[in-house]
């Protein structure tokens, strides 16, 4: 394996593993808002949250790239600091992110949503804060989904293209990752790193599923033991 | 400590007042209730507004209107728009379904509540113990409560909510939904705690039977609204509430003590002193397998007594006890008369049709013999053995 194929998994990696660290706490706080209370205009909330998973990702890097402009809103002309991540790695985190966070804000939801609220006034009645209770309680008893959310960003991360392409490019050694990789070496009709890298995508990907299977399963046969 | 003392030494209680307003689904609940007793019963069919009258004592119904308060302190005030948080109420709340934290093992259920009971100054580990021992937790501390069966996730939810140092103890039907069987034999759980920790308790059944052993006051729901409260007996046996305690099971509740067993019957000694106190009464009943001065119960259906005017003789009954007619009363179709055995006893209520009651010529103050087959009388028993 050439040294070129390493660098293109050790960056996707990298990518992924902090756009997943980044987006872990604010998907979980969402999910838990989104699961547990009522609010004006939550399902506006919920609906833009949701929206990176329906739009074509190519859509998704072009308003980040708008976004992060020099005059754009959050660009240097605006706010004063340049946050520097056009056609750099921290460029791909930033896009992986924004198309993981619904994904795991999703499933995050949909797991304390399985969780008795009745368990957290219970809680409550028993002397904890609600602060408190979402983090020896709720958090404890959602870990299983939670983990499974965390797995599936981070899978999302990892095979992300579309958006990572357009506000970082696809610069060998630089942005490219594994999606990236596979697209540049079926172009110039290098089949054999293109298989190659395929073969690491479905062994990832299907690892990762399979794993959230299991922790669901697991979470079942737990529930069905009662 | 045996039961006595503790209740000898024990403290005047907190008066709990609620008076509270709530909007559910099907009716409004409209609440107004004072009570000082250690166990206040609330008793009324399903959906009659009680789960939600405690979770709105809980703090957990925030749309509760009105005012709720317990000794001097105010947990809700709707005027003076006081709302004091769930965590801060003191409760131990017992609800229907347990509620155990699926992450905890047992003790660390039973000690989930504890941050509180210490900073109370609780005398945590000395609860902790009894707790345990009463409710016979030790050999299941290091279970996972996925693996209790029903009557233990009962057990522990309890255990929990005195292990939290509560002010007030909330028990929203905790044996509802166990069978009738495992149901009497966590009767006597209750009482012993009943017994031990002077708690005030609000204890929400639709079972006549548990209700009558172990409320000091009971209070009748029905359609959101208080109907009847005072003595349970009393309350139970009233004209617009005996038929629905007969359809749920009413039954006579006595204390007694264990004497012997002979063959397939054993004797019992009615009432709760002992020596010079002791109720002279006794009761054959169906062989127990209790130890002889072993504290129980024993239920006898109210339409399960014969009455006589004479002395019967001949009879395959075991039990003729002579009493003293009460009290008179037409519940529908059938008419309850309330008799005396001893002055140290609750008087048993009797079911008699209304042209035998004619027939007999029954009046207030009238001299009866109650006929009870050994085989009517049902023992639960209490666990207060000596230990």
């Amino acid at each position: 394996m050439s040294p070129e194929i390493w660098s293109v998994i050790l960056l996707t990696l990298q990518v992924a593993l902090v756009s997943t660290l980044l987006v872990m706490l604010p998907a979980t706080v969402l999910g838990y808002v989104l699961a547990r209370y009522e609010f004006w205009g939550k399902s506006v909330v919920s609906s833009i949250v949701g929206l990176p998973l329906v739009l074509p990702p190519t859509a998704v890097g072009f308003l980040l790239l708008r976004l992060f402009a020099v005059d754009g809103p959050l660009g240097r002309e605006n706010l004063g600091i340049d946050f520097n991540i056009l056609l750099n790695w921290k460029g791909a985190v930033i896009a992986t992110a924004t198309m993981s966070l619904p994904l795991v804000a999703r499933t995050a939801k949909a797991t304390f949503e399985g969780i008795n609220p009745r368990l957290e006034m219970m809680a409550q009645t028993l002397g904890h804060s609600r602060l408190t209770t979402f983090f020896q309680y709720s958090l404890p008893m959602a870990r299983r989904g939670l983990l499974a959310a965390v797995i599936l960003g981070f899978t999302r991360a990892m095979g992300e293209f579309g958006a990572t392409v357009t506000i970082a490019g696809n610069i060998p050694g630089r942005t490219q990752t594994v999606a990236g990789a596979i697209f540049s070496a079926q172009q110039v009709g290098d089949i054999g790193k293109a298989d190659f890298l395929m073969l690491i995508a479905i062994t990832v990907g299907f690892l990762a599923i399979m794993s959230t299977e299991l922790l669901s399963r697991g979470r079942t046969l737990h529930g069905m033991a009662r | 400590m045996t039961g006595t003392e503790s209740l000898a030494l024990a403290p005047a209680l907190d008066a709990l007042r609620v008076n509270i307003r709530l909007s559910l689904d099907c009716f409004d609940l409209g609440v107004d209730l004072t009570t000082a007793k250690q166990v206040t019963g609330i008793f009324g069919i399903s959906g009659a507004g009680k789960t939600s009258l405690l979770e709105a004592i809980c703090g957990l119904r925030r749309q509760a209107q009105g005012r709720i308060s317990l000794g001097q302190d105010v947990w809700l005030d709707t005027d003076s728009r006081t709302f004091i948080k769930p965590s801060q109420r003191h409760i131990g709340y017992v609800p229907q379904d347990g509620l155990l934290f699926p992450h905890k093992d047992v003790r660390q259920n039973l000690l989930a509540g504890s941050k509180r009971a210490l900073q109370n100054g609780h005398a945590l580990h000395e609860t902790f113990d009894i707790v345990t021992h009463i409710l016979e937790l030790q050999p299941l501390l290091n279970r996972d409560v996925t693996t209790l069966s029903g009557g233990e996730r009962q057990r522990v939810a309890l255990g929990r909510a005195i292990c939290s140092g509560p002010r007030l103890l909330l028990l929203d039907e905790p044996f509802a939904s166990l069978d009738l069987t495992l149901r009497r034999k966590l009767l006597p759980f209750l009482r012993r705690l009943r017994t031990e920790f002077h708690i005030p308790m609000l204890f929400v059944s639709h079972d006549p039977i548990e209700v009558q052993a172990l409320c000091d006051d009971l209070i009748v729901l029905k359609d959101g609204a208080i109907i009847a409260q005072g003595d349970p007996r009393a309350v139970l046996t009233e004209t617009q509430i005996f038929p629905q305690a007969e359809q749920e099971g009413f039954e006579n509740i006595l204390p007694c003590r264990l004497l012997d067993g002979n063959g397939s019957t054993s004797r019992v000694r009615l009432g709760e002193g002992e020596g010079d106190q002791a109720c002279t009464v006794e009761l054959v009943t169906l062989r127990s397998e209790a130890r002889p001065g072993d504290t129980m119960l024993a239920g006898i259906p109210a339409n399960d007594i014969m009455l006589a005017t004479k002395r019967p003789e001949g009879l395959s009954a075991r039990n003729v006890l002579p009493a003293r007619i009460t009290e008179l009363r037409s519940v529908g179709s059938v008419d309850l008369v309330t008799a005396e055995i001893s002055p140290d006893l609750p008087p048993l209520t009797v079911e008699v049709t209304e042209k035998s009651f004619v027939d007999l010529g029954l009046q207030v103050g009238g001299e009866v013999f109650l006929v009870i087959k050994a085989t009517s009388c049902r023992l639960y028993e209490s666990g207060l053995s000596a230990r």
